[in-house]
């Protein structure tokens, strides 16, 4: 295992605490944290196709750039559509 | 050990912790927008990492890559959290 690969595991073992709050607490927290664990995901990825040498792989940190932003919008509309009930 | 290998270390060391310290901050803190600043602080270790993926590459795919990420994270992450901060407000104005 080289440095870059040991930077991406600090980077996943920091995505465990981030679920845990997702999994357990209110929507709007699990909506905050659900948008830091993509910034984390996203640069555990590039992390890791440096790492192994495996540079197209760098493309799947971009589309989860892309689709994490997406995604959290999408959840942004349900947690504000709770004001209609 | 170059000077590129430890610029490399330093910026993609420094990324990593604000990254940690990030999602220490969203943890524990207890309101939820005292988490969502902790979001705005995560963007920061963004252009860290990929500063030091492109330090260490130069001008690869791999760096273009991380050229694209950081500038995409840059663009997204203010209006992110705008855009939650707003939902939050309004989450709670309807629950009371």
């Amino acid at each position: 295992m080289n440095g870059w690969l040991w930077a991406a595991a600090v980077l996943v073992a920091a995505l465990v605490p981030l679920a845990v709050v997702c999994v357990r607490l209110p929507a709007p927290e699990g909506l905050v944290a659900l948008e830091a664990a993509g910034v984390d995901a996203v640069l555990a990825l590039l992390l890791i196709s440096q790492g192994t040498g495996r540079q197209p792989f760098g493309d799947l940190a971009l589309v989860l750039a892309v689709v994490s932003f997406v995604g959290a919008i999408a959840y942004l509309r349900f947690v504000e559509a709770f004001r209609e009930e | 050990m170059t000077v590129r290998d430890v610029v490399v270390t330093a910026l993609v060391g420094a990324g990593v912790a604000i990254q940690v310290f990030a999602c220490l901050g969203v943890v524990l803190m207890r309101d939820a927008l005292d988490r969502l600043h902790y979001v705005g602080a995560a963007a920061v270790g963004v252009p860290c990492v990929c500063a030091g993926v492109i330090v260490a590459e130069g001008p690869s795919l791999i760096g273009l890559k991380a050229v694209l990420t950081a500038a995409f994270m840059l663009a997204s992450g203010p209006v992110l959290g705008h855009a939650t901060a707003r939902a939050i407000h309004l989450h709670r104005r309807a629950r009371g």
